[in-house]
């Protein structure tokens, strides 16, 4: 098991999480279509897509790419879920130079610089149904498996379990955010789309990351 | 769903066309699909740009127009347009006074608005947003009140003003005047479908209406039996008489903006009774407008908005004005 990941590893696993969605853009759409106009499916699809072309520039510099490629997830036009996630990935270049090698750590920092932008641009804390939800404790189960010297398989497969079980954790809960907050305690009892796109994105990552080093071991 | 469209994706690039092709004396299609003005505001002046999601016709492009808006950035059906096309928008609109950028209070909008701005300054733009929030239904923290059909006097006034040659600050100031003095209140008898997925946004029953519905459907808090026209109209009123805490002898003007599926008949029989009360309670009714402004496709249901006016935004409100939707001569 390496614990360096290429950069075509690392476009591999924005390509899983775009696989992901395009299975389940139509269960993403009929969860939203419960507490909000059914389009997320739709809206996710433009995003992941429009992040796997960006990504797909494998040559040029990190920073350069992951700052397009969150510009590009903006210019996708999908309501809030594509400025969160393009202040994301905008946000994942604010990283010092010495997380540019793609280890655990690296990655690790890549991703918490990438949560920290996207807090400054929403209140919303986990447990208030958003993708806040998912996406925070997959960042810190993250940081978590990079700090006890894991390799970036373990990390992420860690990552997308946090993920799944805090998206999980979103029908027992009632908006607070977005639109679907003036629908208060009817939220509860659906799981929260924006959750789940997340938990869906990291099971990809994770998916792909493994495949991909299954593939290199081999090879 | 009977809706006469082509490829669901297509539908906000051909009603962008269609619109253009429609007005092309007033209106033109720029860069990334923004809706601008035919014939640019000259240099010097303010640059007024606004963004919202498409589906919600007139609104909010077909306000582009002398003494109105200068670029509308709009979004996808329901949706807020990203950052990238707002910042291209305000490029755009920038004829070396500066641009006022206004935003409806939802989140999407909020969230690409606020990337917009760390944008615009970061390239030395000089940009004063300022939020539209006047829906009584949805809180009493301003933060939280959503953006509805309030738009349209602050879209007037400021479009006015800055027409007229005032400066940013000043058609802030003016926007910010009448965005604090307007409250407006929906209520929805009939859900409306999405256009590109085809569903029911929400349901209510064939004898229900339910008062403080949002934009794009999300559920209000009040639901109860079905009205007449004059129990609604005494109802919705006194609620926004209540809120803006209007007194008699002040002026007020009256929008009631239907939702798509309400007819004119309708709102013109609930016009009527707010007319009546606001004579019998001795508040002027100085001006008013009935029609459609901003809809959300076959929705049943109407927005009823007041806003407390003085003799400077009633000037800047019957100011000319010649967008696709507004025309004041």
């Amino acid at each position: 098991m390496t614990d360096r990941i290429t950069r075509k590893q690392f476009a591999g696993m924005i390509s899983g999480a775009a696989a992901r969605i395009r299975e389940q853009h139509a269960t993403l759409s009929a969860l939203d279509s419960a507490c909000g106009d059914g389009d997320h499916g739709a809206a996710m699809l433009r995003t992941v897509e429009r992040l796997e072309k960006a990504m797909g520039d494998e040559a040029g510099d990190l920073r350069t790419v992951l700052r397009d490629a969150g510009w590009q997830v903006m210019g996708g036009d999908g309501g809030a879920s594509s400025s969160l996630i393009g202040s994301f990935f905008m946000g994942m270049a604010d990283t010092p130079p010495e997380c540019d090698a793609l280890d655990c750590r690296g990655l690790s920092a890549t991703f918490e610089a990438g949560l920290k932008a996207m807090c400054k641009q929403t209140k919303a804390q986990p447990g208030d149904k958003t993708m806040m939800d998912a996406l925070m404790p997959a960042v810190t189960a993250l940081c978590a498996a990079a700090g006890a010297g894991k390799s970036p398989v373990e990390a992420f497969q860690a990552a997308a379990e946090a993920a799944r079980a805090g998206a999980e954790s979103t029908k027992d809960l009632t908006a607070r955010f977005g639109r679907a907050k003036f629908l208060g305690e009817k939220t509860r009892g659906h799981q929260d789309p924006g959750a789940t796109s997340i938990a869906l994105m990291f099971e990809g990552f994770s998916k792909a990351l493994a495949e991909s080093n299954g593939e290199s071991g081999n090879g | 769903m009977k809706k006469f469209i082509n490829r669901p994706e297509n539908i906000v690039p051909e009603l962008l066309e269609g619109f253009a092709l429609s007005h092309p004396d007033k209106v033109r299609l720029a860069g990334n699909n923004l809706v601008a003005r035919a014939v640019p505001k000259a240099k010097g002046k303010v640059g007024v740009v606004t963004l919202g999601g498409s589906g919600h016709e007139p609104g909010l492009s077909g306000f582009v127009g002398e003494g109105m808006l200068d670029v509308s950035v709009p979004g996808e059906i329901f949706a807020a347009p990203g950052a990238p096309r707002c910042l291209e928008a305000i490029r755009l609109a920038d004829y070396g006074a500066g641009v006022l950028f206004i935003v409806l209070n939802h989140a999407g909008d909020v969230l690409a608005s606020n990337i917009t701005m760390e944008m615009a300054a970061r390239e030395g733009l000089k940009v004063k947003m300022i939020l539209t929030h006047e829906d009584i239904s949805s809180g009493s923290d301003p933060e939280d009140r959503r953006g509805l059909v309030g738009f349209l006097p602050v879209y007037k006034v400021a479009g006015a003003a800055a027409e007229q040659g005032s400066s940013l600050d000043q058609c802030q100031a003016i926007a910010e005047r009448m965005e604090r003095n307007m409250r407006t209140l929906a209520v929805a008898v009939q859900t409306a479908t999405h256009p590109s997925t085809g569903q029911p946004i929400f349901d209510l029953g064939d004898d229900e209406m339910e008062v403080g519905m949002g934009q794009h459907g999300e559920a209000g808090t009040g639901r109860m039996k079905l009205k007449t026209a004059d129990e609604t109209a005494e109802l919705m009123l006194q609620m926004l008489l209540d809120d803006l805490q209007v007194k008699a002898g002040e002026e007020l003007l009256v929008i009631v903006n239907g939702a798509g599926a309400t007819t004119l008949m309708e709102m013109f029989i609930l016009f009527r009774r707010v007319h009546h009360i606001l004579k019998a309670k001795g508040i002027k009714l100085v001006r008013s407008k009935v029609g459609e402004f901003i809809t959300t496709q076959e929705q049943g249901g109407f927005q009823l908005m007041i806003a407390r006016m003085d003799p400077e935004l009633t000037r800047l409100w019957d100011a000319p004005s010649d967008a696709p939707y507004f025309v004041v001569r």
